[in-house]
């Protein structure tokens, strides 16, 4: 990862052209190929930017200046004037061990596993991440009669999760040793038209106490 | 369809119906009354606008003169705007093909019908199970409906739990910081002798407030097996589907003895606590210290800012400082409908008893409304 803060002007030749006039800004090279450049605010979008592959090759300009040129296999260009070099910074950062699922929702799943019957009596896990064609279900159970039911969990229920939901329960009843497949939305809090359209489609609304499932007590005082 | 009725009783009736339909119906027949004329009995010379969203039904009849009956069933939010804003004048209401026309004076509506057919089949009234005044119930209901619990994590604390036990009614809900519970006498039908069903709270207390207020009785209606509840008044019918759900053991919660007592003054009480408690911040507290003949509330810190007020009261026991959270004792208050009430407890960390009080401090038996105090700083 090179990080490089530069007086610069910057030129995009390829299916358009676009001008970013001289100013200071931060060219972030990747180990991909990839260059970006980045004015002092939108978060982690760039002004412009190349994406991989592509090749950066850098020459000499005027006045001790630089130009950088990024083109990729298209014969697209990104032409980086660069007037003065005001920071120039590379570092290894090594292999990115991937985005970890939002925590409480990965937690959320595990207790829910460990407590199944929180859904109801004589409920009994099958498995957690249970594969389907179009990506595994958060957990597989059977209820008390044995029939399968899918769980979606989610921390704030809205609409897409049945969806989503309503997907698996699509798939998982073309399967003839599982159908039929139940469906159970639960999360910590579900919006009104969630709960409508889950319900609708006859899928079972629950709302999850987190920290009652972490068994960890609220240190008020209650009745009981 | 082709009849005649008074602007005044369709107007209630329709609003009294449409107020419990689904705000966001799933299927847009559920959003619709049903209006039937003369359906079946021909000598039942009255018009019956109903309602179902299957938790809850309502159906009320009104008067009406009927030239050809039949049924139609027409979105309910607007039926019931319209007929809010009628003139004084009687309304003639006919069918026409898909759509229905509204005539009062020189009005006149149109409105698109939707499929009878599809229309849900309403619920039989339940066998009747006893009744009480409607007065009564309705108040019942309200002082008890505040105490359960509004989110749906725990489903049966959203439930108001309703036992009959002969001739004796208990209504109790809680929601685990609070407990109200109200228990009085009603006329049984024969052979009921021992029930217990759970009702949603919040559908109990609005049928109870519009049936309670008519001044007739209120008729209770059970159907066990198919997990309904049927309540009739002046003219009304309502069902609501039970909770299926276990009530807490709550019998045990009560306290058996105290070792505070004091008497206090509603009003003045009710007034201070929501002058102090404007530097409780949100869920905080508002702290009690009992002394000799006087109440002293507190709230808030160094922080926030802080309030104190004093008020005389009539205390036995050791002087004690116990702190409730502002909002659950004001509603405590406001449950008991009385002046006077009597306030026992043992320790800062044990569940208070509030209960209503007569002039002389005596307390007027029926409610009860147990509160958990919160912790005091430090």
């Amino acid at each position: 990862m090179r990080l490089v803060l530069a007086r610069c002007q910057v030129d995009y030749a390829g299916r358009l052209t676009a001008h970013l006039p001289m100013a200071n800004r931060l060219l972030l090279v990747k180990s991909d190929g990839s260059v970006s450049v980045h004015s002092d605010d939108r978060a982690y979008k760039p002004l412009n930017w190349m994406s991989p592959p592509c090749w950066l090759t850098e020459d000499d300009g005027e006045n001790g200046g630089a130009v950088w040129t990024v083109q990729n296999k298209a014969g697209e260009k990104l032409v980086i004037t660069i007037e003065q070099v005001l920071h120039d910074l590379a570092h290894e950062l090594g292999a990115e061990p991937g985005l970890v699922k939002d925590g409480v929702e990965a937690h959320l799943q595990e207790l829910l596993a460990e407590h199944i019957v929180t859904l109801g009596d004589g409920y009994s896990l099958v498995r957690r991440e249970f594969p389907t064609a179009i990506g595994p279900v958060d957990i597989l159970a059977r209820d008390a009669e044995g029939i399968a039911v899918a769980v979606e969990i989610k921390r704030r229920g809205e609409i897409d999760g049945v969806e989503q939901l309503t997907r698996y329960l699509e798939l998982l009843n073309r399967d003839p040793l599982l159908a039929p497949v139940r469906g159970v939305f639960a999360a910590q809090i579900i919006k009104p038209q969630a709960r409508t359209l889950a319900e609708d489609r006859g899928i079972r609304c629950v709302t999850l106490d987190y920290d009652a499932l972490r068994g960890i007590e609220s240190d008020e005082f209650r009745l009981f | 369809m082709k009849i005649r009725v008074e602007r005044d009783g369709l107007a209630e009736a329709v609003a009294w119906v449409a107020r419990s339909l689904p705000s966001r119906p799933s299927v847009p027949v559920l959003g619709g009354v049903l209006l039937e004329a003369g359906a079946g009995d021909a000598d039942t010379d009255a018009l019956t606008v109903s309602g179902f969203d299957y938790e809850v039904s309502a159906t009320v009849g009104v008067p009406a003169t009927i030239a050809d009956g039949g049924r139609t069933l027409v979105s309910g939010r607007l039926l019931a705007d319209i007929t809010k804003s009628l003139p004084a004048q009687p309304v003639d209401i006919a069918v026409d093909g898909a759509r229905v026309s509204i005539t009062c004076g020189n009005a006149r509506f149109s409105l698109p019908t939707m499929p009878v057919e599809d229309y849900p089949q309403l619920p039989a009234q339940p066998s009747f199970a006893g009744e009480l005044a409607g007065d009564a119930f309705g108040q019942a209901v309200a002082q008890v409906a505040i105490a359960s619990g509004k989110d749906d994590t725990l489903p049966m604390l959203t439930g108001m739990r309703l036992e009959i036990n002969g001739d004796s009614l208990t209504m109790v809900a809680t929601d685990r910081f609070r407990l109200a519970m109200k228990e009085f006498s009603w006329q049984p039908a024969e052979g009921i002798t021992e029930a217990a069903v759970l009702v949603p709270a919040r559908t109990l207390a609005e049928a109870a407030k519009s049936l309670g207020s008519s001044g007739s009785n209120v008729r209770l209606g059970l159907a066990s097996g198919d997990g309904l509840l049927g309540l009739a008044g002046s003219g009304r019918f309502a069902t609501t589907r039970l909770l299926d759900a276990e009530f807490p053991p709550y019998r045990q919660l009560l306290p058996s003895q105290h070792t505070s007592r004091a008497v206090l003054e509603v009003p003045a009480l009710a007034e201070a606590i929501k002058r102090v408690s404007l530097v409780a911040e949100r869920g905080t507290q508002v702290r009690l210290e009992f002394g000799e003949g006087s109440l002293r509330l507190t709230a808030g810190g160094d922080d926030e800012g802080s309030a104190e007020e004093e008020l005389p009261v009539e205390h036995e026991g050791e002087p004690v400082t116990i702190a409730f959270n502002p909002a659950y004792l004001t509603d405590g208050l406001a449950a008991l409908n009385s002046d006077r009430a009597e306030l026992t407890f043992t320790t800062p960390s044990r569940p208070a008893l509030l209960k209503p009080a007569d002039e002389d401090g005596k307390v007027a038996p029926g409610y009860l409304y147990l509160l958990m105090p919160v912790r005091l700083p430090g």
